[in-house]
């Protein structure tokens, strides 16, 4: 449950998944906070490369105290996302239009950008 | 491993000698602690201690696809033998289950990853589809349900090689590489095969495969094609996990397999695995196992073009961190 605001998740996307997963279920101890640098390391380059992704889609992403992302637009609209799992699906509510990484015209502009 | 219990599900078209296979890979000593899930239809007789039927019973989600079902009846059995296990009524190692012919094994895995129960106590481990030698052919180039069961597995048995020509087997074993590169072939007459097979951990591995140069023609863009791509660079996993997400959100159906492994600059690699919507928690494995270290996928996909795959895979490569290089496309050889 997130403590902010009541909600129950139940799963967490793949995305956030720990990767040393079985290790960890091996331990007997576990510290509290232990890998909470890693994790909000990955957050912020998450949300940068995010960043590049929708910047041709003018939406933007930000890292909401470690524990959600805040999507906006160009226009003030914003919404509280929880993964990645719900954040291309609002993104395209957004923007209206389904957010394709296989459409040549978005590749183009990203390869020319990042290329 | 981890503390919890690994699943084994066995799917196969009807006749394709699952039951059988089943049947004497439980007799093992070794195994004799599996609960075996069976759906009620089987008819040859499993003669097994933990042996448990159920019908098959799906609930339909409003919105999702065909692959993000929940099989209730699945749920309910798997937190049934729990249950049992843990007041001290029954012996568990592990479990298997047994899909009727036609099953789609997709909904298996997207129950037991998307119930906040199960996921924590349960784990697939391998999942393993029996090919009849003398009439797989035939109902690969049939039925689609088939070709889905094939493209899912992790391990495919070739049954019933006692029937046909050393030739038919050598043949189908191509074939089947072709269709799903991913996948471990073995064969069985009559039932013979190494437990260890079926009760292995081929969710969580993947062997490399090597080089075949095969480039076969787009023969139907409604096709499924298979892809095999490597990376010779560490992949960014932060930036692959976007890409592949935002794929999966676009063209999630369309994909009916991801398998791979990545190499992300640590020191061993991370394997991913993924049906359509549903991808298991990646899996970090300690080294590569003595094997070169660079990133191997294998998408297996239906109606979409592989090029526009690697056309994205390209306009990425700066953000991923290394460029594709196809290993070889396939279509579907039935």
């Amino acid at each position: 449950m997130c403590v902010l605001c009541g909600e129950l998740i139940m799963n967490v996307h793949w995305t956030d998944q720990p990767l040393h997963d079985s290790e960890y279920r091996r331990k007997t101890r576990i510290v509290a906070g232990e890998g909470q640098r890693t994790r909000r390391r990955m957050r912020i380059k998450r949300v940068a490369v995010a960043n590049k992704i929708l910047a041709y889609y003018g939406l933007k992403l930000q890292d909401w105290n470690g524990s959600k992302y805040v999507l906006s637009d160009k226009k003030g609209v914003s919404n509280v996302v929880n993964s990645l799992g719900d954040m291309w699906q609002t993104a395209s509510k957004m923007c209206h239009r389904t957010l394709d990484p296989l459409d040549p015209a978005f590749l183009q502009t990203l390869e020319k950008t990042h290329g | 491993m981890d503390n919890r219990i690994a699943i084994t599900i066995v799917t196969g078209f009807l006749g394709s000698g699952k039951t059988t296979v089943l049947a004497r890979v439980l007799k093992d000593e070794r195994f004799k602690n599996t609960a075996a899930i069976i759906n009620e239809f089987g008819e040859a007789g499993l003669d097994h201690r933990l042996i448990r039927r159920i019908e098959e019973r799906t609930r339909l989600l409003s919105g999702g696809c065909i692959c993000c079902n929940m099989r209730d009846d699945l749920i309910n059995e798997l937190k049934e033998i729990l249950n049992e296990y843990e007041r001290g009524e029954i012996p568990l190692d592990r479990v298997v289950i047994e899909t009727t012919g036609l099953a789609d094994p997709a909904p298996i895995l997207f129950s037991i990853l998307m119930d906040p129960l199960l996921t924590n106590r349960y784990f697939v481990a391998n999942i393993v589809c029996c090919l009849d030698a003398a009439n797989g052919e035939l109902h690969l180039k049939n039925n689609p349900e088939s070709l889905k069961q094939i493209a899912v597995a992790d391990t495919i048995i070739i049954t019933k090689t006692d029937l046909v020509e050393k030739e038919t087997v050598a043949f189908m074993r191509e074939r089947l590489n072709r269709l799903n590169p991913a996948a471990k072939v073995f064969q069985a007459a009559n039932g013979k095969i190494n437990p260890e097979i079926i009760f292995g951990d081929g969710q969580n591995r993947m062997e490399k495969i090597s080089r075949r140069e095969n480039f076969s023609e787009m023969k139907h863009a409604d096709d499924i094609h298979s892809m095999s791509i490597k990376f010779y660079d560490a992949l960014d996993w932060t930036s692959f996990g976007l890409w592949m997400s935002m794929l999966l959100y676009a063209h999630g159906e369309k994909m009916l397999r991801i398998k791979g492994m990545v190499d992300v600059g640590e020191e061993g690699p991370i394997v991913i695995n993924g049906v359509q919507h549903i991808i298991h928690p990646p899996h970090h494995l300690e080294d590569w196992n003595g094997e070169e270290r660079n990133s191997q996928i294998v998408f297996i996909m239906k109606g979409l073009d592989p090029q526009r795959v690697i056309a994205s895979l390209i306009a990425f490569q700066n953000i991923l961190g290394s460029a594709p290089v196809i290993e070889e496309v396939t279509s579907n050889p039935y």
